[in-house]
């Protein structure tokens, strides 16, 4: 199935095998093969497979029996743990994946229940559309709850005394994961923001432009170069290195670090002020005007350059002003003073940026990401709407093709062409399950197309959707580890098709040994209400308790599940111990157990009897020669409510009787009454009747017992008679 | 002056742990300025349990100080003034003195370690020191009740262990609590409840059956805890959100706090699953202002769907804390009771400073 | 990504996991039975616990028994013989592995034996090398000692027709694994034999009306029937409107989909709907995972490969692990 143990390109089995979904794959692609590492010595005689839950892959290997040869090695095979697909290409570790698993049940079960409450209210309502038309600003909330566990980029405060030559600030290292995340907010949820997309755009790649450095060029990191050489540059204008990365800067729109940088111009310094009065002046205009840049925003962050527009209009007028500024500048008089060379050329060079000069931002921007921004900067402010943003895009993979794909580039492309297949594949292969699962809910917020598409049964996938397809799979590889299967429901439940049936699978699957696990198993049948799975999981509670020696354990998860058969079972085996061993001092032991037995209307099976048999024991054992006590009394009525139980089983009959002969023969007078003692004589007759029987189970008794005790009641009747009459 | 009569929450800080977090205790503490905690945390990633102490700074973030790896995962865990006990999934019990030691060097090696086939035979399910004392009372899913004396100061090795009861499995118990220094209850199936007295030996002196709920439901005793100026009543919590006190002087009939409890008394029921653990909540003072012996103490309880509470005899439960996970257990600060911290599913701990 | 999780003795022939993955039996070549297990919950790591020799011969297959009856395993050894082990505490003994069963055949041997967990009862089936197949069932559910014959029969469509003398290397079982209170009971049974009539997988299922067996679907085309079988495995069904069940044989590995309803005939319609093939050697095992999604094989080339269906339902191999480098 798509997503679970595919892969994308390279690396041996250290890598994690991403779970890569690319539909419609041709099927001539071959299946990577990975080397499976025992460190085993080779001949390897079979190898076994097992799953246990989720995607978890077990595979045992067998050195072949009888090698001669070595002797010293001890070891026949190994048996290793493959966890396969899941969490991306490792920028995460599991334990922080796990954080972020934890941390989006909230948002995501949330947005379930609105969408399923819109959904009800849209059926009564008959309206056509499912969702509010507010129901992008729960997508928004939903994407900031789930963006605050991926990190806070470009959140650290300025320190206090700021070093001049620190171009670059160190900020929290951001993660692809968070600028996939942003990206997708951009364009699906933060339907305010739809107006100035260009700008979010500059923003994003300043963000993470570092993060593409990973396979290609970047601004960024010449940035960097540039900033471990600044220390021992002592006349920054006359590096060409400087003024090649101050275009560079502009060309991406990071007008903070290149009016930063301008200012390290040597013309600023205080003894250079006479001398190079011209020059400072053009390096000080250019930089006002860099920092004048119109920005069609509804505001700037702090710190950042330029001047901010709401309103298209007014930013088309100012932009207009600006760019006249900026031609005016380029043709003024003052260039012809300028001595300096480099300084001339570099400022001219950032003037021609600034007017938007296509073959110099071509050869400023590292990648087609930033020479796009750099066009939406400079040549194309105005763009708008997906499908123009989509083809400048394409233009500019065209002038600066990817020697290799970077997935946040790929992902770009899927967004701004609105293919969602592409999307949801790169999603998979590049960043994981948990993605795709949490991204489609962009989607379908984003686009009624999209929507169909995620929604659509498909018999291909045994009659579930592409959105199901893919909680699925995220429910599965949460089920692989001990920590994360508890959360796996939550997505399962939002699965209408085949969820419940995976929940009961993986709730059945888990161990039972131990009690606090199995609560917490117990407790999500009982959420769920699963009372099936939940009788069974204590079924197998019970009798994994019964048989390893934990009688009570035993009985009470038998009892919880109501499992009669079970329980009526036991009792018989219960009935053979408590016949056989009952001493007083054992019987403290069983106390606790009958205890636990409870009263009369719990489901304890033929286990009540042993209730009873507890009292018999009891007061016999009180019972001496002599006058008839409240004990013998006791006794008495013990014996009879036992013999008249339906639930006592027939082969402890004898035994009873013959365990009361003190009680028949009592020497004063006759305890029992003649039909009393009729009774006690039916059973009897009953008995040796069902002695015929071959599944008649003799107990384990004297021989002379029977006759012992029919002498006795025989006895017992004649004084009663004779007492009554 | 408060006028409206909703008490102000309290602030809660969570702190990730990446591990899971299997029991969490504050340490009395010499000085007020240094607050340290022990943890029994169990590292799914490399499958290792550790026992470590903490010190938790005013920033609350946690440090360090030393650190101990058990055999196997801890099940249950008790601090008193000068000792800590430690009991493990695998049956063996582990004491640290901390008296007259600097905490960087108190869980460096247990200081009595039992081990082994005649002591228990699988999980421990509660262990409990006695107040101001060197015995330590554990019981199990074995049905054995084991009283294990601590050495005296300098002391190492296996400690004087001896055998109170051995249900044979018959019965399982799963918590338990002393009362006095001769007197305990245990816990375990059936909301059963046995009081013991070690002056009478070979078998409880009394005993609770929770048959009070008529067949509807049963469940496990989880946690235990009795108050040492009501030496005679007894608390406890476990599923099916129940939590219920016993007093001996009136002992068929429970005195229901919380869950699924008696028709004729009506009872506030926080939360339909286990509550994990119970504790008297010293920091709420009682509301009422006759101050009756009968009256059930406020209590704090924590539960497998997450919430964190005090719950008093015929008052609203007071929520503290409502979690999307479970709250596995918790510990209120003896000598700062505003304090209090609690260890969440999610493989984190939160600490509440209440105003 | 591979983690060990566990390190096996000299001479061990085979293995199995218990239902929650969390014990490991495994058969050695002098007739030893090993129990492996984690010292703490939700620990990966796994360290032997037993040791019992459960038979002179080599143990070639362990199975465990369904949790509901407790912790045991069913071994096959190579001379045949199929014995059940039971984990026991009995009257405070120590834990101790206790024979329950040895089921006696005197001149065949058993070739392959699968435990159905039913709500009646557990039913287990086994193969044996003359080509029948016999359904035991257990009498009382908690002693694992009683079992009653419950049917014998040969794996052939045609029932009323006996194959004496067939001669069978090996077989293979699979259960469908759905749990369900009135689920009628179905297994798949394929043969690698001398005979072409019972090799081609058959699904048999539980007829209560007349308590019977009934062969109600072939796994295979009709040019393929004589086809000697490696390995089935049934997959779990979590919703599908079809059940899922492969099927190796030297021409590779073949996905069959089986309706749910049976027609007038009482027969199941089958549809082929993959042939995976383009790997060398021979199929040893087929596993599918918890919710029928992939399945993992092993074979004679070493490699544990994992097929999956693309979102046009084609079948592929999604990726393979080389166990001999």
């Amino acid at each position: 199935m798509p997503g679970v143990a595919s892969e994308s390109g390279g690396g041996g089995a250290s890598d994690s095998i991403g779970g890569a979904l690319v539909p419609f794959l041709p099927d001539s692609q071959v299946a990577v093969v990975y080397p499976l590492r025992h460190g085993l010595k080779p001949p390897i005689s079979r190898v076994s497979v097992s799953w246990a839950l989720g995607n978890t892959l077990r595979v045992s290997v067998f050195r072949p029996p009888a090698v001669e040869s070595d002797h010293d090695d001890d070891v026949g095979g190994k048996v290793l743990e493959v966890k396969l697909g899941g969490n991306g290409d490792g920028e995460l570790s599991d334990a922080q994946w796990r954080r972020i698993a934890y941390g989006s049940v909230s948002p995501f079960a949330l947005l379930q229940s609105r969408r399923n409450s819109a959904l009800s209210l849209s059926k009564m309502q008959l309206s056509p559309s499912p969702y509010h038309l507010e129901w992008w600003e729960y997508v928004m909330e939903y994407s900031k709850d789930i963006s605050s566990l991926l990190g806070h980029p470009k959140s650290s405060p300025d320190p206090v005394i700021e070093d001049p030559k620190e171009v670059l600030k160190k900020v929290e290292e951001p993660t692809c994961l968070k600028a996939a995340w942003d990206l997708m907010e951009m364009f699906y949820a933060d339907k305010l923001s739809q107006a100035w997309l260009p700008e979010r755009l500059v923003k994003w790649l300043a963000d993470y432009d570092s993060l593409l450095s990973d396979t290609q060029a970047t601004v960024h990191l010449k940035l960097l170069e540039f900033q471990g050489r600044l220390v021992t540059l002592q006349v920054v204008e006359d590096d060409s290195k400087y003024w090649e990365v101050v275009s560079s800067a502009l060309a991406v729109g990071w007008l903070q670090i290149v009016v930063k940088m301008l200012r390290l111009h040597g013309s600023y310094q205080l003894d250079q002020l006479g001398s190079r009065e011209t020059e400072n002046g053009l390096v000080e205009t250019v930089a006002v005007l860099i920092s004048k840049m119109p920005r069609l925003c509804p505001e700037l962050e702090a710190g950042n350059l330029g001047e901010c527009y709401k309103a298209k209009p007014d930013f088309m007028k100012a932009w207009e002003r600006w760019r006249a500024q900026v031609t005016k500048l380029d043709s003024s008089a003052f260039w012809v003073q300028c001595d300096h060379r480099q300084t001339r050329e570099g400022l001219k060079n950032l003037l021609q940026i600034l007017l938007g000069n296509a073959s110099i931002l071509s050869t400023v921007t590292c990648n087609w990401m930033e020479l796009y921004i750099s066009h939406l900067l400079y040549i194309r402010p105005f763009t708008v709407g997906l499908e123009s943003l989509y083809s400048l895009a394409q233009k500019c993979i065209q002038l600066k093709p990817m020697t290799s794909p970077h997935k946040l580039m790929q992902l770009i492309i899927g967004i701004l062409g609105e293919n969602t297949e592409l999307i949801l594949a790169e999603c998979s292969r590049g960043f994981g399950t948990w993605m795709t699962a949490h991204a489609m809910e962009f989607l379908t917020a984003g686009s009624n197309q999209a929507e169909v598409l995620l929604h659509e049964e498909r018999d291909n996938l045994g009659g579930i959707s592409v959105m199901e397809l893919h909680r699925l799979v995220h429910a599965q590889v949460l089920s692989s580890h001990i920590l994360t299967w508890q959360i796996a429901p939550i997505y399962l439940i939002s699965c209408m098709k085949q969820g419940m049936g995976l929940l009961e699978i993986l709730l059945s699957r888990q161990p039972v040994k131990h009690n606090q696990l199995l609560i917490k198993n117990l407790e999500i049948c009982r959420l769920y209400e699963l009372d099936s799975v939940s009788s069974n999981i204590m079924k197998i509670a019970g009798i994994y308790h019964w048989k390893h020696g934990r009688k009570g354990s035993g009985v009470f998860w038998l009892q919880q599940a109501r499992d009669e058969v079970c329980l009526n079972r036991i009792a018989q085996q219960l009935f053979d111990t408590v016949g056989k061993s009952i001493s007083d001092e054992s019987f403290k032991q069983w106390e606790g157990l009958i205890e636990l037995l409870g009263s009369e209307s719990k489901p304890v099976g033929g286990l009540e009897f042993l209730h009873k048999y507890r009292d018999f024991k009891r007061s016999l054992n009180q019972v001496y020669d002599g006058k008839p006590t409240d004990a013998t009394k006791q006794a008495v009525e013990s014996l009879l409510s036992l013999m008249k139980n339906p639930s006592t089983p027939q082969r402890f009959w004898l035994p009873l009787l013959y365990d009361s002969l003190k009680l028949l023969n009592w020497q004063e007078r006759p305890l029992l009454n003649v039909s009393q003692t009729n009774l006690l004589l039916n059973k009897l007759q009953e008995l040796s009747m069902a002695r015929v029987r071959p599944d008649f189970i003799e107990a384990d008794l004297p021989p002379q017992a029977l006759s012992s005790v029919r002498l006795a009641l025989a006895t017992n009747l004649g004084r009663a008679i004779l007492e009554e009459s | 002056m408060e006028i409206t009569g909703l008490p102000q929450p309290p602030q809660v800080h969570r702190i990730p742990q990446f591990r899971y977090v299997d029991s969490i205790r504050w340490l009395p503490s010499i000085s007020p300025f240094q607050k340290s905690l022990i943890v029994a945390f169990f590292d799914t990633d490399t499958s290792t349990p550790s026992l470590e102490i903490h010190s938790l700074s005013p920033s609350k973030t946690l440090s360090l100080l030393s650190c101990w790896n058990p055999p196997s995962r801890i099940s249950s865990l008790k601090c008193t003034p000068s000792l800590i006990a430690a009991s493990t999934f695998s049956g063996s019990l582990y004491c640290f003195s901390t008296a007259g030691k600097s905490l960087e060097s108190v869980v460096a090696e247990p200081q009595v370690s039992v081990v082994g086939r005649d002591f228990h035979v699988g999980p421990i399910g509660g262990v409990d020191l006695m107040e101001g004392g060197s015995d330590c009372v554990s019981v199990g899913e074995d049905g054995r009740v084991n009283l294990v004396k601590l050495g005296f100061e300098g002391y190492h090795g296996k400690g004087n262990c001896r055998r109170v009861f051995d249900g044979n499995g018959l019965v399982s118990y799963t918590a338990v609590r002393w009362a006095s220094p001769t007197e305990f209850v245990t816990g375990g199936c059936g909301f059963g409840l046995q009081w013991w007295d070690l002056r009478r030996p070979g078998s409880a002196v009394a005993q609770f059956k929770g048959n009070w709920d008529q067949g509807t439901t049963s469940g496990i005793i989880h946690s235990i805890d009795i108050h040492p100026s009501r030496k005679h009543t007894c608390l406890a919590g476990g599923s099916s959100g129940t939590v219920f006190a016993w007093d001996l002087r009136w002992q068929q009939e429970p005195i229901i706090l919380s869950g699924v409890g008696t028709n004729e008394n009506k009872t506030h029921s926080l939360s339909e699953s286990d509550v994990w653990e119970v504790q008297y909540d010293s920091y709420i003072k009682s509301s009422s202002s006759s101050i009756s012996s009968s009256r059930i103490l406020p209590a704090m309880i924590c539960s497998e769907d997450g919430i964190l509470a005090v719950i008093e005899q015929g008052e609203e439960p007071l929520e503290l804390l409502a979690e999307p996970c479970a709250i596995n257990s918790f510990d209120i600060d003896r000598q700062n009771p505003s304090d209090v911290v609690c260890s969440l599913e999610w493989e984190s701990i939160a600490i509440l400073s209440r105003p | 990504m591979e983690k060990s999780v566990a390190t096996l003795d000299k001479g061990t022939t085979c293995s199995a996991w218990n239902y929650c993955g969390q014990r490991l039996a495994a058969g050695s070549v002098d007739g030893s039975l090993c129990i492996f297990d984690a010292c703490d919950p939700a620990s990966s790591s796994f360290s032997r616990t037993f040791k019992i020799k459960v038979h002179e011969a080599s143990i070639v297959k362990v199975v465990w028994v369904p949790p509901e009856h407790g912790d045991a395993v069913a071994c096959i050894c190579a001379d045949g013989s199929l014995s059940l082990w039971e984990e026991v505490v009995e009257d405070s003994q120590p834990l101790e592995w206790k024979l329950c069963k040895s089921f006696e055949s005197k001149a065949t041997k058993v070739l392959d034996v699968q435990f159905g967990a039913l709500q009646t009862s557990l039913k287990t089936v086994v193969a044996y090398s003359d080509g029948h197949v016999k359904v035991y069932e257990l009498l009382d559910p908690l002693e694992l000692k009683n079992w009653q014959l419950q049917a014998e029969f040969q794996n052939a469509i045609d029932s009323v027709s006996t194959f004496g003398r067939a001669n069978c290397f090996s077989a293979s079982i699979s259960w469908n694994p759905r749990m369900g209170e009135n689920q009628e009971s179905s297994f798949v049974l394929g043969f690698n034999s001398d005979t072409p009539q019972l090799n081609s997988p058959k699904i048999w299922e539980f007829d209560l009306a007349h308590q019977r067996w009934l062969p109600v679907a072939e796994l295979a085309l009709p040019v393929d029937k004589s086809d000697q079988v490696f390995a089935v495995a049934w997959a779990s069904n979590i919703g599908r409107p079809y059940e899922m069940v492969a099927v190796a044989t030297h021409k590779g590995i073949a996905i069959w989909h089986l309706g749910l309803n049976p027609d007038l005939d009482g027969r199941l319609s089958v549809e082929n709907v993959a042939m995976l093939s383009g790997f060398e050697g021979e199929v040893w095992q087929m596993e599918w995972d918890m919710s029928g999604m992939t399945l993992a094989t092993t074979g004679t080339d070493g490699m544990v490969r994992l097929w999956q269906s693309n979102l046009n339902g084609v079948w592929h191999e999604e990726a393979a692990f080389d166990t001999s480098s």
